[in-house]
């Protein structure tokens, strides 16, 4: 039988909210049972029921505007499916992987789930019903809900077995899996006791615990104690689990449903199907009954449940052994949390071979010697057992009142983590990779709510590397609309900037409506230095990659490696045979990595030289080919005599030439070269000419800088170079993206990138800000990045004044950039809308999964109206100050208008919502939640309360229904032309 | 009575935690008023790292803090989860209390449940008293062990004191000492790097002798005493510490059959860059390589030959063997040990 692997686990008991917390009560032998909540109902009226027992205290929290369900339908909605869609989506997380990215996929949902009390309790008689009521009271909805808002389409159905309910779930999804049904399920149940109807059952049949607490196997065990929960693990065939990398708490080895048939009676547990289900699921497991350690038996602590158990395992268990097979009951934590009984023994059992120990079971140093566990080979826990290294197998038992039993078998987890490849160190010398942490939530609140619960859980771990961390949030922790990322490196960092954030420093939270536009401005000469992206290259795996792509394309053209030169700080980068093609191989490499993260460029502007870096990522020309002629252009303009220079002026193209016509002759041979910006050229000409030009600006109050450059480029003393790149033949395409030239200063039309335009390219001027701006205009980028060895253009640009507004980035800041740069660029294009290819940023020994802290729900939401049906204004959702909504935008300045007040009445009333979240710009289907059955109900209320606009048909009524301003818009239209 | 040779015992992997930046002699010197020369000269320690504020004394890193660091690396490295270990040892002279001890506290810090957690009271040898211990408990099926090192200085500089005026058996120590916690992960089996422990040696050997190295702690009763907390009898190390090196290394060379030349690399006493040089001068060269930390982390007590066994691990090859020498002048314990990769 195929194994199936428990990959996430999330669960709310009475007192222990979490899986962190459910164990810590294990451990700890804690008690939970505690008297009826008044919101429940009040013990004083049911005499003969216990006044007590294990209640969730949030059972009426939701966070329902995380799920998009309007206030009217949370409330109408039973508590159990509320629960289940928390739980569903932390378990989901706690799997390695974001809930989102499972949507539209196959993932079956199998909930156990006991009865129809909310029904019975809100939908009392005729004229009650509602379709809300309707949809939220039906037990299979409660699977169906989960795969409704999951968006999952394998098969999802609700499991009734009255108490081995959640556990038979767990089997049923097993079974999926295996037949391919799905390929990841929600397995589990949820029990909350929403009236003492099941206590009075017990009572009647003389099966509750006077305490209200069940005591399994005790001496004193007097029944049941009844109690509220829910659990869902998130299961995986074993090799999809390895093959993902997920971790795993244990794996699920087989199991076996069976019914007792006719037995003594139809609520009387049975020895004999017991024994049966258990043998059945041991020989599908493949394991003798002496090979299990322990057991999470049933264990109510009814007199007679106890004894027919124990004579069961007994049986089963009672064979040659090295030591007794161990036993022990949650129930006794808990009580017996009914429809969800199963899944809390199983995710007990899963933790245990998890942390490799056993808890204690509650009551058991008050043992039943009645139950003669030593004669049977069965050992009950009085103390946690710790279980040897190596594997472990266990079982769980989980028994229906009706006469359904489950049985499930588990074992440790296989090992699937080798030793961790740490990098190699340096003597002396800590390296360790920077990741981005990421994190997303539906509303500022929500997010600035996760970074505390963030901060706090990495501040609870040792301090090391945040490098598994980051790649975990990455997997995890995106998908939601407000979106935060920090790059960091090690774990005390990150809880100071998580801290930081969360307290609203600095970081302020960003929803990005659309993914970043980005265009790639390339570095032309002169940026170049001996050693630049050295640290990024040591840092990043795929910048590594990309530079020896580039390194390899020039070497045979060049005849040694660039690589070599640009990294090992060799001065001759800076002589212009070697600077071009250093400055291309790093700015194609650069680009290259940001391709490989996930950027594509909407628009590509190459400065001078920068242009055949630019020209490949344009697909223009292909890397090898751009090589050659780079590496051959080099070549010539090395040939040109050393006397020419260049000279950064801070004056503007005009203002340069009429100073050169009243000048005359002290200008001889100087050209205009660059036009950078309006307040930014650059002269090209001999160097004594230029530097007396310099002192002359000076003189002027002129800004000038002479720069490195050892030659004029773009004049005319570049015409031999210029000549020759004529008789050069260019294989070339036409560009795919935008492509900003600054030959021309203007977007590429249909001239192709030939010999010609790489040979005026050299000797003409260099039209920056025009190309700049033709970019901008065309492009329209929300993000310009520059692609070099250190920011040039983006100065520049930044002075040309078309760039307002736009998020200049870069990444590499100079001499010392490296990881950490390339880090805080991906995560400033995450906060602006882009999803990464985050392998990119992490090398294959980095991509850790560790578990993060599971998503904080608001819970200031509170539904609990048990009688809410039609006609009377809608339940209004308790809000508890701890986590106020916040209205979405006010728009409340407009002059009253009597259309909107009734449309705004109108939807209030359909979908329940506070009136302040009714506001103009308010959209139906993303802001408000409303889906047919609600338009339905919102045409009758609007018909009821604008007469005026006479019947509208739904055709009529569905372009009009965008936002509640246009929906009134439309209707007041209707009015003034019924009254014209 | 030879060092002990029992089943085999391996390292599988290292973790190491040096807290925040390295802290020169500049520095140093400007903080305690003392000349950055004279820790050049006589000390010969580089750099060294402190987990408190030099300028505000404010504790940034607790000893737990650094053991957590290096334990959970070396875990994490050998591919362990906390269920996968069986006991933990932790060596230091200064724990952060008395109780909880600092081994308890770490273990709840790496999520370390129902298992022996021990603690010993070492200097110097303190690596090497855990090795021992450990192997002794690996041996007896306790399962997978995390043994722990560290120190910190806290406690014991005087910030900002007039360092300079302390007499110099005491100022010494002011340059000596950096913070740091090592850990290592012993295995039954070779996984991951698959060092073997061939042998271990402690001895304690004070009968008779006065303390080398002294460290006090004052209580409610006796805060304001006149007591030294800190003081060495740097004379007696200088002049004994060199001779028991080499006595350790001969003897545990002697008790595995192996000759000097056998030993690719060497592990000395890293007791401040200075001594280790005129130690080593006395012992037979290794035939590839010595493994000292001390010039760049300080003497970092009983965090130094795990420090020296994560620099170690990566340079060891298959077949080739290592000894490591150490020297507690508290009261004189001899330790060392001697390893094969596999």
């Amino acid at each position: 039988m195929d194994e199936i692997a428990v990959v996430g686990i999330d669960c709310a008991f009475p007192g222990a909210t979490g899986t962190e917390a459910y164990w810590t009560l294990l451990m700890s032998g804690g008690d939970v049972i505690g008297p009826v909540p008044g919101q429940r109902w009040d013990p004083a009226d049911f005499p003969g029921t216990p006044d007590s027992g294990g209640f969730l205290a949030d059972a009426d929290a939701f966070d329902a505007d995380f799920f998009s369900v309007v206030p009217r339908d949370a409330a109408a909605m039973d508590p159990h499916h509320r629960l289940l869609l928390h739980c569903a989506w932390r378990a989901l997380e706690n799997s390695g992987r974001a809930p989102g990215e499972l949507a539209g996929s196959d993932t079956g949902v199998f909930v156990g789930v006991m009865g129809g009390e909310w029904g019975r309790l809100t939908v009392g008689g005729h004229g009650r019903m509602t379709p809300q009521h309707g949809a939220g009271s039906s037990a299979g909805m409660a699977a169906n809900r989960i795969s409704y808002h999951f968006d999952f389409t394998g098969p999802s159905l609700a499991v009734d077995t009255a108490c081995s309910s959640s556990l038979v779930a767990v089997h049923l999804a097993a079974g999926a899996l295996r037949a391919g049904e799905c390929d990841t399920a929600l397995a589990g149940g949820v029990n909350v006791q929403l009236s003492p109807a099941l206590g009075e059952v017990y009572a009647q049949m003389g099966l509750a615990a006077r305490d209200g607490r069940c005591k399994p196997f005790g001496a004193s065990a007097d029944g049941i104690g009844r109690g509220d929960g829910v659990g869902l693990v998130v299961l995986r065939r074993l090799g999809d689990a390895i093959a993902d990398g997920q971790r795993i708490y244990a794996v699920l080895r087989g199991s076996a449903v069976n019914q007792d048939g006719r037995s003594n009676g139809i609520t009387a547990p049975n020895r004999w199907s017991q024994q049966r289900v258990i043998d059945a699921a041991y020989r599908r497991a493949g394991v003798a009954p002496a090979d299990v350690r322990f057991l999470e038996a049933h264990g109510t602590g009814t007199a007679l449940g106890d004894a027919i158990e124990c004579a069961a395992l007994g049986t089963v268990h009672g064979v040659e052994r090295a030591e007794p097979c161990a036993i022990g009951s949650v129930k006794g934590n808990l009580g017996h949390t009914e429809g969800a009984a199963g899944i809390a023994s199983l995710i007990k059992t899963a933790l245990a071979l998890h942390h490799g120990i056993v808890p204690a079971s509650r009551y058991a140093d008050q043992e039943n010697p009645q139950l003669r566990l030593a004669a049977r080979g069965l050992r009950l826990l009085k103390s946690p057992l710790r279980l040897p290294p190596g594997e472990s197998v266990a079982g769980v038992s989980s028994f229906g009142m009706g006469g359904t039993n489950a049985h499930a078998v588990l074992a440790t987890a296989p090992r699937t983590r080798g030793p961790g490849r740490r990098p190699a160190r340096a003597r002396g010398e800590r390296t360790a990779g920077f990741g981005v942490f990421t994190l997303s939530a539906d509303t500022p609140e929500a997010l600035a709510r996760n970074l505390a619960a963030q901060a706090e859980a990495v501040a609870r771990r040792p301090r090391g590397r945040a490098t598994g961390l980051c790649w975990s949030s990455n997997l995890v922790k995106t998908g939601l609309p407000y979106r935060f990322a920090v790059a960091a490196r090690d774990s005390a960092g990150l809880t100071d900037e998580l801290r930081a954030a969360a307290a609203g420093e600095g970081h302020e939270p960003h929803r990005p409506w659309r993914a970043p536009v980005v265009a790639l401005l390339f570095t032309g000469q002169g940026a170049e230095f001996p050693g630049m992206t050295a640290g990024l290259y040591r840092d990043s795996h795929t910048y590594r990659q990309h530079l020896d792509e580039a390194d390899k394309a020039i070497a045979p053209h060049l005849g040694l490696s660039v690589r070599e030169l640009v990294l090992g700080g060799d001065e001759r980068v800076l002589e212009p045979r070697y600077a071009h093609p250093a400055s291309f191989a790093v700015g194609w490499a650069l680009a290259a990595t940001l391709g490989s993260l996930g950027v594509r460029p909407a628009g590509v502007l190459g400065h001078s030289a920068g242009e055949y870096a630019a020209a490949v990522h344009a697909g223009a020309l292909e890397l090898d080919e751009a090589a050659r002629l780079v590496v051959r252009r080099a070549e010539l303009m090395a040939r040109l005599p050393d006397t020419g220079g260049m000279l950064a002026v801070g004056l503007g193209a005009e203002e340069i030439g009429r100073r050169r016509d009243e000048a005359g002759d002290a200008w001889r041979d100087v050209t205009l070269a660059v036009v950078n910006g309006p307040h930014d050229t650059v002269l090209s000409g001999p160097r004594d000419t230029l530097r007396g030009l310099a002192e002359r600006f000076a003189a002027q109050g002129v800004r000038t800088r002479l720069l490195a450059a050892a030659r004029a480029f773009h004049s005319p003393d570049v015409a031999p170079v210029a000549a020759e790149l004529r008789t050069e033949p260019v294989a070339c395409n036409r560009p795919v993206v935008p492509y900003a030239s600054t030959r021309y200063g203007r977007l590429l039309g249909e001239e192709p990138l030939d010999a010609a335009y790489w040979a005026g390219q050299a000797e003409r001027p260099v039209l920056f800000d025009d190309a700049l701006g033709a970019l901008v205009a065309t492009a329209a980028p929300t993000h310009l990045i520059e692609v070099g060895p250190r920011p040039q253009l983006l100065p520049l640009a930044g002075r040309t004044g078309r760039v307002a507004g736009l998020d200049l980035l870069h990444p590499a800041h100079g001499p010392d950039a490296a990881g950490r740069e390339l880090a805080e660029l991906v995560a400033a294009l995450y906060r602006g809308g882009l999803d990464p290819v985050w392998e990119a940023l992490y090398a294959p020994e980095e991509r850790v999964s560790e578990p993060l802290r599971p998503y904080e729900f608001a819970t200031g939401h509170r539904f609990w109206d048990r009688q809410a049906g039609p006609g009377e204004p809608a339940a209004a959702p308790v809000t508890r100050p701890d986590d106020d909504p916040g209205a979405a935008g006010s728009e409340g300045d407009e002059p009253p208008d009597e259309v909107l007040a009734a449309v705004t009445a109108a939807v209030a009333e359909v979908g329940g919502h506070a009136r302040e979240k009714v506001v103009r710009g308010a959209r139906f289907y993303e802001d408000l939640g409303f889906d047919s059955v609600m338009i339905m109900q919102l045409k009758d209320r609007v018909e009821h309360r604008l007469p005026q606009a006479g019947e509208v048909s739904v055709q009529e009524l569905l372009p009009a229904l965008r936002s509640v301003g246009s929906l009134a818009d439309f209707l007041s239209g209707l009015v003034m032309a019924n009254t014209r | 009575m030879g060092p002990s040779t029992a089943a085999t015992a391996y390292i599988a992997a290292t973790g190491t935690a040096l807290p925040g930046d390295p802290v020169d002699n500049a520095t140093l010197g400007k903080a305690l008023g003392v000349s950055e020369e004279w820790i050049d000269l006589f000390v010969g320690t580089r750099s060294r790292h402190f987990g408190w504020d030099l300028a505000t004394g404010e504790v940034r890193s607790t000893l737990a803090d650094l053991c957590a660091e290096a334990g959970a690396q070396a875990m994490d490295a050998a591919g362990l989860e906390p269920s996968d270990i069986g006991f933990v040892v932790l060596a230091t002279a200064t724990p952060d209390a008395l109780l909880p001890t600092t081994a308890t506290v770490v273990a709840d810090m790496l999520g370390l449940d129902h298992l022996p957690v021990l603690q010993l009271q070492s200097g110097c040898s303190g690596a090497v008293q855990a090795l021992d211990v450990g192997r002794a408990m690996l041996t007896a099926g306790r399962g997978a062990g995390l043994l722990l090192g560290g120190d910190v200085t806290n406690r014991f500089i005087a910030r900002r004191g007039n360092a300079a005026r302390l007499p110099s058996e005491e100022l010494v120590n002011q340059v000596l000492f950096g913070d740091g916690a090592g850990a290592a992960v012993l295995a039954a089996d070779p996984a991951a790097e698959g060092v073997a422990v061939r042998g271990v040696l402690n001895r304690c050997t004070g009968q008779g002798r006065a303390p080398g190295q002294f460290l006090d702690w004052y209580g409610v009763s006796d805060r304001h005493t006149e007591r030294r907390l800190l003081a060495e009898d740097y004379k007696a190390i200088e002049e004994h510490v060199p001779v028991i090196s080499g006595e350790i290394l001969w003897e545990l060379l002697g008790s595995l059959g192996w000759s000097a030349s056998d030993v690719d690399y060497l592990l000395p006493p890293q007791l401040s860059g200075r001594m280790t040089a005129r130690i080593t001068e006395r012992l037979p060269a290794p035939a590839v390589g010595e493994v000292s930390c001390v010039t760049e982390t300080g003497n970092t007590g009983n965090a130094l030959p795990f420090l020296q066994l994560d620099l170690l691990l990566p340079r060891l090859e298959a077949g080739q063997r290592a000894l490591a020498v150490t020297v507690e002048s508290s009261k004189w314990i001899r330790a060392g040990f001697a390893l094969e990769k596999v």
